[in-house]
């Protein structure tokens, strides 16, 4: 009963006296501490997101993806430029494993995470100052050798923590494979120069035509510099030892874009252009080479299928929309011509073991394919090169010989990128390659401030299972496509072919995250509760808060949790011998207990006149 | 005689909290009239309605309580988890206990001794004192539309005494008093009283609606109707009873969406000005009803033919409500094709087509 605006005399506050206090909004109805009644604690625990876990960098996605929903973009971008030093890259460039691990896939189709990143990228570069500003100066040198993905990452990561940064870059602009190896209709060059000028903002010399082994050796490096992140990459092109391979008109892959990049090339194909080798490389060249002017572009690969590919699909069917020709399951063993190159010597082929990790079988008894071509670009691999480097550093792949934590035995020199291959022995990717700069970073770090390293610590806890989370709160909805231009007009020119996101279209996208795992603030456990017993001062993840002394353990709240971010934890743990119950063996006093010291002393009163 | 002006409170309906894609409830308001401290079951569904109705009215409310689950187990010792004025009136009088302090607010305005707003007056009947002992001081109330909002808390039963058969148990429901046996296998015979159509149908100028504890910011936005409505109005919503419908604590909820998917509780609004239904609300999907029964211990002596029977029921509740059918539904009125459909894979099917 309520006993708001009624003036009741001190002794009358008892219960059978038959007036007991008001409730408050705070402290709830204390006479009833209906805590001890529960089995199973609800609790808020936020597990990791699989596109967190999948990405190479472990951005987070979920994060800036709820952020972006509120139209928080600029927080976004900062959450993002904790891990991605180059978001408009990586939005233009990346193969997106985190779209491929997304749970929205099982269940309509995955969120274009890159589309979102993208949008958020550009929305950096338009800025006029970036958020994220150098560390405090700690005084002490480190050089990074190149400035491709793993070196930016690394760089700025350093410079963040406070290094006096230089990078060393043998081109003459930096930007290394983000500027060599993917074309202008993939990564338009200013978009790279202003994040290439973001790294200069921070601090950080950049050193063009400065090649290490020429410019510079190995012990200037040593003793110029407190440490030093060796991040190469693989520059020279594989051969395919293939007879006359030196013939004119024989080009390979990633010089070929390179000099492109560079805007130093001189090469003019013919109408007939065959491009050897089955990866994201030679899917490039082959695109490049209808927009330098070829008409007729075949790509020969040994894979048997188009499955086989080491490619991005999506690029495969742009390239095949594009109007190149595929040839399966050949292997080219000559190079014919009078002195330049006139046709190819095809013999059918296959991998001896595992597809794109063993040896090539070639049937040499066939009877060779002639194939007439006026140029071939030759694109199946890179390898390291490496001759300034001491002999003891280096593997039998022929690559820098690293432990896992990315050092070069127990020297302050770190290596990172494609010349490590830490992991599958494939090239990287870029996203995997800044995630391997970004960590190398830190542990260049630690091991300057003389603190141990620690091993990379599998997540203990990402949602997979859909099941964890109540689907009935989230619609079917259709992923937002983004607009390609038409394979018909794009081939001829070096316009970008995939565009970007309008602002309503990366919100309305943003929108269809489930968060999995992850409390978004959306109030349903607030709202549904019978007791009501879930708190929260502010709307913000974070800040809800479970009276333990109401609640009764119905669940409600655990079950209704949208991104499964609540759990149930029993409160007696046989196993473990935990008690957590706070209600159950050290009883609220609540009322009761406060009234009983008074009805002790309710003798020693004078008595009143009733 | 001059005319007195008597300030009303309008409360603003809530935003819908599926915004295209995403799922994020509106801002709530901050005062919570229903606090922590009370002796109902764990995963109470009346607790959940009552919580929810008292956030949505504000501070400036009073509530009536009858006899009921919601009087038993909230007020002991004279302690009670309401932070506005509250008063307890026998299970018969609930409609005449609350036109009596709607119309004691008119004198008093009237006689200039209360200046604020008119307060919300809420009377939570449940579905005993709402359907059986109380209906007709109820019927009263709403005919000499005082201005109050009458709830029903429907839980199917009266259950502070321990689970007894009302008006509102369903076909099929085991309770104390409708025990399945060799002679009776369905347990309970009759058909629920359609409690809420008959309060529309006969008192036309309220504002009548029914509501689910599975559609919480719905429910908000009725109750705020009601009371925005001058004069009498009734809401009658669906509360789970942990206990009586013998279910895992933490569906409660859920089981507030499935009873309306599944047909058994049609939701809809009656309009007073237009003096029609609207029949606009749709639920996500269709289901069939076993899908609902077997969440429930309650029904767990049913055979086919009682499900096929109970499927009947929920198709004649989609045709009044003009939806129109799907074949899956029509097939399984027949007890031959529901023993499929007991089975979790072939129920689940039947949801997707549907």
């Amino acid at each position: 009963m309520s006993t708001k605006g009624t003036k009741i005399p001190d002794w009358l506050t008892v219960p059978f006296a038959g007036i007991t206090p008001a409730p408050t909004q705070e402290k709830g109805q204390d006479l009833f501490p209906t805590g001890n009644w529960r089995a199973i604690r609800p609790v808020y625990r936020d597990k990791l997101p699989p596109c967190n876990n999948a990405c190479g960098t472990n951005e987070k996605i979920q994060g800036y993806l709820d952020l972006v929903k509120r139209g928080k973009y600029l927080d976004a971008y900062a959450l993002i430029k904790e891990d991605m030093p180059f978001p408009s890259v990586t939005g233009r460039v990346c193969y997106h494993p985190c779209e491929q691990a997304c749970n929205r896939g099982k269940y309509d189709e995955a969120i274009s995470i890159r589309a979102v990143e993208r949008f958020l990228g550009d929305l950096g570069q338009a800025l006029t100052n970036d958020v994220v500003q150098a560390g405090k100066p700690n005084g002490k040198k480190v050089a990074v050798v190149g400035s491709g993905p793993a070196g930016h990452s690394a760089a700025y990561q350093l410079a963040r923590l406070g290094y006096k940064v230089t990078i060393l870059e043998k081109s003459p602009k930096a930007g290394g494979l983000n500027r060599g190896g993917i074309p202008d209709w993939v990564l338009p060059q200013n978009v790279l120069d202003r994040e290439v000028e973001r790294l200069k903002q921070l601090g950080i010399e950049i050193r063009t035509n400065c090649e290490v082994g020429k410019d510079v050796s190995w012990d200037d490096l040593k003793k110029n510099y407190d440490a030093c992140v060796l991040a190469v990459g693989l520059i020279d092109p594989n051969s395919i030892r293939a007879e006359g391979e030196n013939k004119e008109g024989v080009l390979y892959g990633l010089p070929f874009l390179r000099d492109i990049g560079m805007g130093t090339s001189k090469v003019k194909l013919g109408a007939r252009v065959a491009v050897i080798g089955g990866g994201n490389t030679a899917i490039d060249c082959a695109r490049e080479a209808l927009r330098q002017g070829a008409i007729e572009v075949t790509m020969i690969t040994v894979e048997g299928n188009q499955e086989e590919m080491p490619a991005v699909p999506e690029d495969l069917h742009d390239m095949l929309e594009e109007g190149v020709e595929l040839i399966h399951g050949r292997a080219c063993v000559a190079v014919l011509g009078n002195g330049k190159v006139e046709a190819l010597h095809l013999h059918p082929a296959k991998f001896s073991g595992a597809v794109n990790a063993s040896p090539i079988n070639i049937d040499r008894e066939a009877k060779p394919e002639k194939f007439a071509v006026d140029n071939v670009i030759i694109a199946v691999g890179q390898h390291a090169s490496l001759n300034w480097l001491p002999a003891e550093f280096k593997n039998e792949r022929g690559t820098i010989k690293a432990d896992k934590f990315g050092r070069l035995g127990d020297t302050n020199f770190f290596a990172a990128g494609d010349i490590v291959q830490l992991g599958s022995g494939q090239p990287l990717m870029v996203v995997n390659a800044v995630g391997d700069g970004k960590r190398v970073a830190f542990n260049l770090d630690k091991v300057l401030r003389g603190e141990a390293l620690q091993p990379r610590t599998i997540p203990v806890d990402v949602i997979f299972d859909l099941n964890r989370m109540n689907m009935t709160y989230f619609p079917h909805f259709p992923r937002i496509q983004q607009t390609l231009l038409p394979p018909k007009t794009r081939k001829k020119t070096q316009d970008e072919v995939i565009q970007s996101f309008t602002e309503e279209q990366a919100v309305e996208e943003a929108n269809r995250c489930f968060s999995c795992g992850t409390c978004n603030a959306c109030d349903n456990c607030y709202l549904v509760c019978p007791e009501p017993c879930i708190a929260r001062p502010e709307r913000s993840n974070g800040l809800y808060k479970i009276l333990v002394d109401y609640c009764k353990g119905c669940r409600v709240c655990i079950e209704e949790c949208p991104t499964g971010c609540l759990e149930g934890v029993p409160e007696l743990d046989f196993d473990t011998g935990v008690v957590r119950m706070d209600t159950a063996f050290a009883i609220t006093p609540g009322l009761h207990g406060r009234q009983a010291e008074q009805l002790k002393h309710l003798d020693e009163r004078a008595p009143k006149n009733i | 005689m001059a005319t007195i002006e008597v300030q009303r409170q309008v409360l603003p309906i809530l935003e819908n909290p599926n915004r295209g894609a995403r799922f994020y409830n509106p801002e709530l308001p901050q005062s919570e009239p229903f606090v922590p401290g009370h002796r109902t079951c764990a995963g109470c569904g009346p607790s959940i309605q009552y919580r929810m109705t008292s956030k949505a009215a504000g501070d400036n409310t009073i509530l009536v309580g009858p006899t009921g689950c919601m009087y038993v187990a909230n007020s002991s010792y004279l302690c009670t988890p309401y932070n506005i004025p509250w008063a307890h009136t026998q299970i018969g009088s609930a409609g005449s206990f609350t036109a009596g302090v709607s119309a004691a607010y008119e004198a008093m305005i009237r006689k200039g001794k209360w200046q604020g707003k008119f307060p919300n007056i809420i009377c939570e009947a449940g579905d005993g004192s709402a359907s059986d002992i109380g209906l007709a001081s109820i019927s009263g109330a709403l005919y000499r539309n005082h201005d109050c909002l009458i709830i029903c808390y429907d839980n199917e039963q009266y259950a502070n005494t321990g689970i007894q058969a009302s008006s509102r148990t369903p076909y099929g429901g085991m309770t104390t008093f409708s025990p399945p046996g060799p002679e009776v296998p369905e347990g309970k015979k009759l058909y629920p009283k359609d409690l809420a159509r008959m309060m529309a149908a006969g008192h036309p100028h309220c504002y009548v609606a029914t509501a689910s504890v599975g559609y919480p910011i719905d429910l908000m936005n009725k109750v705020r109707k009601g009371l925005n409505h001058k004069g009498a109005a009734y809401l009658m919503v669906y509360t789970p009873c942990q206990k009586g419908f013998v279910y895992e604590t933490p569906r409660s909820i859920d089981l507030g969406r499935v009873v309306v998917e599944c047909g058994l509780y049609p939701m809809w609004e009656w309009n007073p000005e237009k003096r029609e239904f609207d029949y606009s609300f749709r639920p996500a999907s269709m289901r069939p009803v076993s899908e609902y029964l077997k969440l429930q211990g309650r029904f767990g002596h049913l055979h086919a033919e009682h499900v096929a029977n109970m499927q009947k029921f929920a198709n004649q509740q989609w045709k009044m409500m003009g939806i129109q059918i799907p074949e899956a539904l029509l097939r399984a009125e027949d007890a031959k094709n529901v023993t499929n459909m007991a089975a979790a894979a072939e129920a689940e099917a039947v949801a997707e087509t549907v």
